[in-house]
């Protein structure tokens, strides 16, 4: 019988992946954790693949407890992770025997909190993603009450290394909370905007309640289109500074319409749309303007961050004999 | 002769090209034929293509591809392309039944006076010739089709509606679309299908391709009932 996570406590979670990024043709939005380089850490420090299923808790309490030992890791905005009590670092694996209680409590200077399991957990998949879509109905917010299925099998993983505090990975931590550094590189409308262009880089924005996964609504001073003219529905990409007409920029993220007809100011760097995932309503927005290969460099150096500590965890589990986990289970609905 | 192109960098894991043809139809058909070449060309860390009416967004891993190599390949690409080379084999006919007005299309009256005609000349142009589906969209695998021939393109509304119900029929500036799944939208809408024109659990998620035709049909809401629940399926097979 598969083993499994009962949640005890959850406001807003979810379990979420990486998205389905390679459908756009077809109209279907990326979607995904809005946190990628938290994801991809958390994942990492519990030895699966990047991609698999976590889950994502977006601002309000979480707790759980797992019917077999189990390790684990949580990684995102600054949180209380605490087993039976007692306070354990984020970023870097722990173990949760069966029975104890896993909690992740006050999320702050950020929205999101990830937690990974050691063999991910066993999700329904839609083409080839388990990452919610709202537009389809797919996916669900994880309730109180709830088992979540783990996927595949483990050995024990008791192992005195886990609960003491040398075992440590020290993966790089983004910086968090407001007010956010948002880096952007020149969109392909820039020149529509002439001199204007350059409010986006002097003002402060303000993130407002209407945002979410599929784009942040940013109030502050909004830069204006020299040009008139209607423009006809094209791709646009995720991390897309849209100027609409209102007082308003429209930033898109994961859960963006793969088309729009809004003209495209900037758009927000690859690196820097992990860290817009976790600004919270309130928070202050400044953008900086970057070279498209500074932009490259930074994200590069991300992942290559997420491979290093990859190398680190295989080291760490040969070391105690803790083999790979096996691959997640993919299912359709 | 090299088809007429713009590239431009959009972000650091984006490359758009734009066409510049002096005709609309060979605007969309260079974009989607290029979108088939950038995804036969084997590219490492290729996430997709989008293309659109006039515009292919290519999406990648920035962390497995770079922009010059992908620039490489959409210049060979685009070496590769024909004039007049056609797009879909065989496009088939979908007829879309409608009901018009009312609290199925709440803004064909705004729409109407906007245009200066008629609510009944703005569903008779809406239902005159079959549209093409130019591309797939927003919010998700949304058909867009160029619009009816309207005397004037059709402003968007000054405000997005929260919620817009599935079906709906939709126009803006000069294209065309039917809404598949309840989302936000800032499109006036002209009416409602009963049909469903998307199924999430099928794969493709569509019934339609860009290249396929949308005939829309008007109802009366009495017969709304027959259709109610549909998918949407091609009339020539």
């Amino acid at each position: 019988m598969a083993e499994t996570l009962t949640v005890h406590r959850s406001g807003h979670a979810t379990v979420q992946d990486l998205g389905r990024p390679g459908r756009a043709r077809t109209g279907l939005p990326a979607n995904g954790a809005l946190d990628e380089y938290s994801a991809r850490m958390a994942n990492v420090l519990c030895g699966n693949a990047d991609s698999a299923p976590l889950v994502e808790i977006t601002m309000l309490d979480f707790a759980c407890e797992p019917s077999a030992d189990l390790l684990v890791a949580v990684t995102g905005a600054p949180a209380d992770v605490t087993v039976d009590g007692v306070p354990h670092p984020q970023w870097e694996p722990l173990v949760v025997r069966a029975g104890q209680v896993l909690a992740v409590t006050g999320i702050r200077q950020g929205a999101r909190a990830y937690l990974a399991a050691y063999g991910a957990f066993d999700a329904d998949f839609l083409l080839g993603s388990c990452a919610p879509d709202t537009i389809l109905g797919f996916g669900r917010t994880v309730r109180a009450g709830e088992h979540l299925a783990l996927g595949g099998h483990w050995p024990s993983l008791v192992h005195p290394v886990f609960r003491h505090p040398f075992f440590r990975l020290r993966p790089p931590r983004p910086r968090f909370g407001s007010p956010w550094t948002i880096d952007v590189t020149d969109g392909p409308d820039l020149a529509e905007f002439g001199e204007s262009h350059a409010v986006l880089f002097a003002a402060e924005y303000v993130v407002t309640p209407r945002s979410n996964h599929v784009g942040l609504r940013l109030r502050g001073e909004v830069p204006r289109r020299a040009v008139r003219g209607e423009v006809l529905s094209r791709g646009v990409p995720i991390g897309a500074i849209e100027v609409p007409a209102g007082d308003e920029l429209l930033v898109l993220h994961r859960g963006r319409g793969v088309t729009a007809g809004y003209p495209v100011l900037a758009v927000v760097t690859s690196a820097s749309l992990s860290s817009l995932g976790q600004a919270r309503p309130g928070d202050t927005v400044r953008f900086r303007r970057r070279t498209v290969a500074d932009a490259v460099a930074a994200y590069r150096g991300g992942r290559a961050a997420v491979r290093e500590v990859r190398r680190r965890v295989r080291t760490a589990f040969d070391a105690l004999d803790i083999p790979s986990p096996s691959c997640c289970q993919r299912r359709q609905p | 002769m090299t088809p007429q192109t713009v590239i431009s960098d959009c972000g650091d894991a984006a490359v758009v090209v734009r066409a510049l043809h002096a005709d609309a139809a060979d605007r969309w058909r260079m974009v989607h034929v290029l979108a088939d070449l950038v995804e036969q060309a084997d590219l490492d860390g290729l996430y997709g293509v989008v293309p659109t009416y006039d515009s292919l967004l290519v999406e990648f891993d920035a962390d497995r591809a770079d922009h010059e190599t992908v620039r490489r390949v959409l210049d060979q690409a685009l070496r590769g392309i024909r004039p007049g080379e056609s797009l879909l084999a065989r496009p088939r006919l979908f007829v879309v039944p409608v009901v018009y007005g009312g609290e199925y299309g709440p803004d064909l009256d705004l729409v109407a006076s906007q245009l200066g005609i008629t609510a009944r000349q703005v569903i008779e142009l809406h239902t005159a010739a079959p549209l093409t589906v130019r591309c797939l969209g927003a919010p998700v695998g949304a058909p867009m089709m160029d619009g009816p021939a309207f005397p004037a393109p059709v402003p968007r509304l000054p405000s997005p509606r929260v919620s817009v119900p599935p079906g709906s029929v939709a126009v803006a500036g000069r294209q065309a679309v039917i809404c598949p799944m309840r989302s936000p939208g800032g499109w006036p809408l002209l009416g409602r299908t009963p049909l469903r024109v998307l199924d999430p659990a099928s794969d493709p998620l569509t019934p339609y391709r860009p290249g396929d035709r949308l005939r829309f049909v008007p109802i009366e809401p009495q017969q709304w009932d027959e259709h109610d629940g549909a998918l949407l399926a091609a009339t020539d097979g």
